[in-house]
């Protein structure tokens, strides 16, 4: 005899064949989770409330290739079976096409905290959660103990729980999960509904503002209090000295610049940390974007007498998923900075490679150096194509590495010319390839120079992978019809 | 009949795996925890992690009963015997985890008392944040069975250690510059070796997994090492 329960016969594969059982059930799922949302409008309530309709819905995108006056018959004939009672709507279909991972948890034993079970989850619940199977141990998908205790008082105390939930990966996500009783289920065992509602969001602009304040008050304070000192400076002992006015004023206006460089800094930094959830969709050449940024710096590199070895393989024959004007601004950044600290007779190294596979986009491109990876991408069978930039500049002990994408920090002892730079650069070509899905590697050793290497995910790969919270729907039709 | 008693069995080893998974999911738990609760000076939380621990021991011997009982019991082998042995060794790392989380929110009350280091603060959670998604991406390969990626997590392991190392000189930095901040910096030396150890203890897990996969017991010898003292 088998010590635990058999899952229900829900799930996607089975979908609408499964017949009565599945219909009975869900039937009830739905009554009761509709009986314990009402009178609180919280957004369960309304997902809930708002099944019917997406389930109509649905059915019209199910049967779209019929003709549309038997469309308009069976649907009408669904809403009056829905008016009867006889609800016969493609349930599966429906969950499947929230764009929430929604699940239901199935337990018998209270003291047997290991032995509840999922019994069904929908195509977002298995993207966010990375389950494969229809049923399975619920700690296999979800460990967070205060889910877990939200799950539990649900089911055996009959109590609305909620709990935050960090899925983990390269890009932070956070869910607010709310938990609902269910009842009895058809087997004796106790059933509860997990959804799991996406505030990634919402946290990200209250962070984005504190992270914007803190940052801006601190770095404006030193240039805005060199200018006040100058003005001062101007309205009184200086105010008659012809020489002196002209020598402060040169400096305000840099200072100011410097000013405005910063605000353009952190207000695209704010910017691309609000999408980084959000993959870019557009297919970039990488080779004609690295090759603009070339074109841009060939006149400075050539006044201040560096020399480029650009070494790309010809336009159009690398594409990546990517936004072109991030793509170029990792470019601009990563070349500026070698730039920045390679001296007069230098030489900057600017080169492309395709098709790599992760340790080859993250193996070793400088003998006997620290090595680093700044930005590593989650797991996946990803190729790459890496563009490496490298300067013959002073380059950094190890212990200065980790700190790099740091926003401010600046290597010790390093003077990176004239025109400073605000100390957000690498913290935004971070951010970028984060949002890209691809990784970031420095290489350096002192009076060696530095190289880094930003790799990007090739087309072809990118495209198959479907985005948690917005998943494939035709995928799913096709499925069940 | 013989049918019933070969699906308690496997249903036995499943229990295994989902208690570790859930020993699992509370140890993250405290890591993330005491780190927050140094990083936001917050002595609440603090105090939350210290008190939790003890859940975590009661459950570490709980599963290696239930594993001793199982080898007693129904003799697995193989396969069978990797699952239950590894379950048990990650048991105890995993309760090694929890410790050293214990002792990072401990040290908590030494560190409000000092005047707030932001720069340090930073260094801190940077690599507590690693070692974290670390610790979570392991258990993830543990209760998916995905040697591949219990591999990436092991190959990374020096990464941690860079991190450390650069936090040792910066606390270093710290207290030659200001000695009135060796106190917290001391702390915040030991929270940051304590953090390294769980990232030592999660590559231990990797090869934990790889050997309940694969049956080979060698990896461990081939890990890339960086050490800051040979350089």
């Amino acid at each position: 005899m088998s010590l635990l329960p058999q899952p229900l016969p829900l799930g996607p594969r089975r979908g609408f064949a499964a017949g009565p059982a599945l219909v009975t059930g869900a039937t009830g799922l739905l009554a009761m989770a509709g009986l314990v949302a009402v009178g609180d409008a919280d957004p369960l309530a309304a997902f809930i409330l708002a099944l019917p309709v997406a389930g109509v819905a649905a059915i019209q995108a199910f049967r779209a290739r019929g003709e549309a006056a038997r469309i308009k018959a069976e649907v009408a004939e669904t809403h009056a079976e829905v008016a009867a009672g006889q609800l016969s709507l493609p349930y599966t279909a429906v969950l499947n096409a929230l764009p929430d991972p929604v699940m239901v948890i199935s337990a018998h034993e209270p003291d047997d905290l290991t032995g509840r079970r999922f019994v069904m989850v929908n195509l977002a619940g298995r993207e966010v959660l990375k389950i494969q199977r229809e049923a399975g141990l619920l700690v296999t998908a979800i460990r967070d103990p205060d889910v877990l205790e939200a799950v539990d008082e649900a089911l055996f105390g009959g109590l609305e729980g909620e709990a935050l939930y960090e899925p983990g990966g390269s890009q932070e996500r956070i869910f607010r999960v709310y938990a609902r009783p269910l009842g009895m289920g058809g087997d004796g065992g106790r059933l509860a509904l997990l959804v799991l509602h996406d505030e990634t969001d919402i946290r990200r602009v209250e962070r984005m503002r504190a992270d914007f304040l803190a940052n801006a008050s601190h770095e404006l304070r030193t240039p805005l209090a060199s200018l006040s000192g100058f003005i001062e400076t101007l309205r009184g002992h200086a105010r008659a000295d012809e020489g002196a006015r002209e020598k402060f004023l040169g400096i305000m206006h840099v200072q100011a610049e410097r000013m405005s460089r910063l605000i353009d800094d952190l207000m695209s930094l704010s910017r691309i940390e609000l999408n980084e959830h959000v993959p870019p969709s557009e297919d970039v050449d990488l080779v004609a974007a690295v090759m603009d940024v070339v074109d841009a710096i060939t006149p400075l590199a050539r006044e201040k007498g560096v020399s480029l070895e650009v070494n790309l393989p010809p336009r159009g024959s690398v594409t990546a998923v990517g936004d072109r004007d991030q793509v170029v601004q990792v470019a601009q950044n990563l070349v500026d900075n070698a730039m920045k600290y390679s001296p007069a007779g230098g030489v900057v190294r600017i080169a492309l490679e395709d098709g790599l596979g992760i340790e080859a986009a993250m193996a070793a491109r400088m003998d006997q150096a620290a090595r680093l990876s700044l930005l590593t991408p989650d797991h996946g069978p990803d190729r790459f194509a890496a563009l490496s930039v490298t300067d013959s500049g002073a380059g950094m002990a190890r212990e200065h590495l980790p700190r790099l994408t740091e926003r401010f920090y600046r290597v010790e002892g390093q003077k990176s010319g004239e025109k400073s730079g605000t100390g957000l650069g690498l913290a935004i070509v971070k951010h970028i390839m984060n949002r890209h899905r691809g990784g970031l590697m420095v290489e350096s050793a002192p009076g060696r120079g530095a190289i880094f290497t930003a790799y990007f995910p090739r087309v072809e790969q990118a495209r198959g992978r479907r985005e948690p919270g917005n998943p494939d729907k035709s995928d799913d039709v096709a499925k069940v019809s | 009949m013989n049918e019933h008693i070969v699906k308690a069995y496997e249903d036995e080893l499943n229990m295994l795996t989902a208690e570790c998974a859930r020993m699992g999911g509370l140890t993250e738990a405290a890591v993330a925890d005491a780190l927050e609760a140094v990083v936001r000076r917050d002595q609440q939380t603090a105090d939350l992690v210290v008190g939790r621990d003890e859940r975590l021991d009661v459950l570490q011997a709980d599963i290696e009963r239930k594993a001793i009982r199982m080898i007693a019991l129904r003799q697995p082998l193989a396969n069978d015997l990797r699952r239950t042995v590894a379950a048990m060794k990650i048991a105890n790392n995993l309760e090694r985890v929890g410790d050293l989380a214990k002792n990072i929110a401990k040290r908590t009350i030494v560190i409000i008392e000092s005047d707030p280091m932001v720069p340090l603060t930073r260094s801190i959670e940077r690599m507590g944040r690693l070692v974290v998604t670390r610790l979570k991406e392991v258990l993830d390969a543990y209760t998916s069975s995905d040697l591949e990626r219990a591999m990436t997590v092991w190959s990374r392991d020096d990464e941690v250690d860079e991190h450390y190392n650069s936090l040792f000189r910066e606390l270093l930095t710290y207290m030659m510059a200001d000695p009135r901040t060796i106190t917290a910096c001391a702390h915040l030396l030991f929270v940051a070796k304590n953090l390294e150890r769980i990232g030592d203890h999660a590559t231990n897990i990797a090869e934990i997994i790889h050997y309940e996969i694969t049956g080979d017991e060698a990896i461990a010898a081939e890990r890339p090492k960086t050490d800051p003292l040979q350089r």
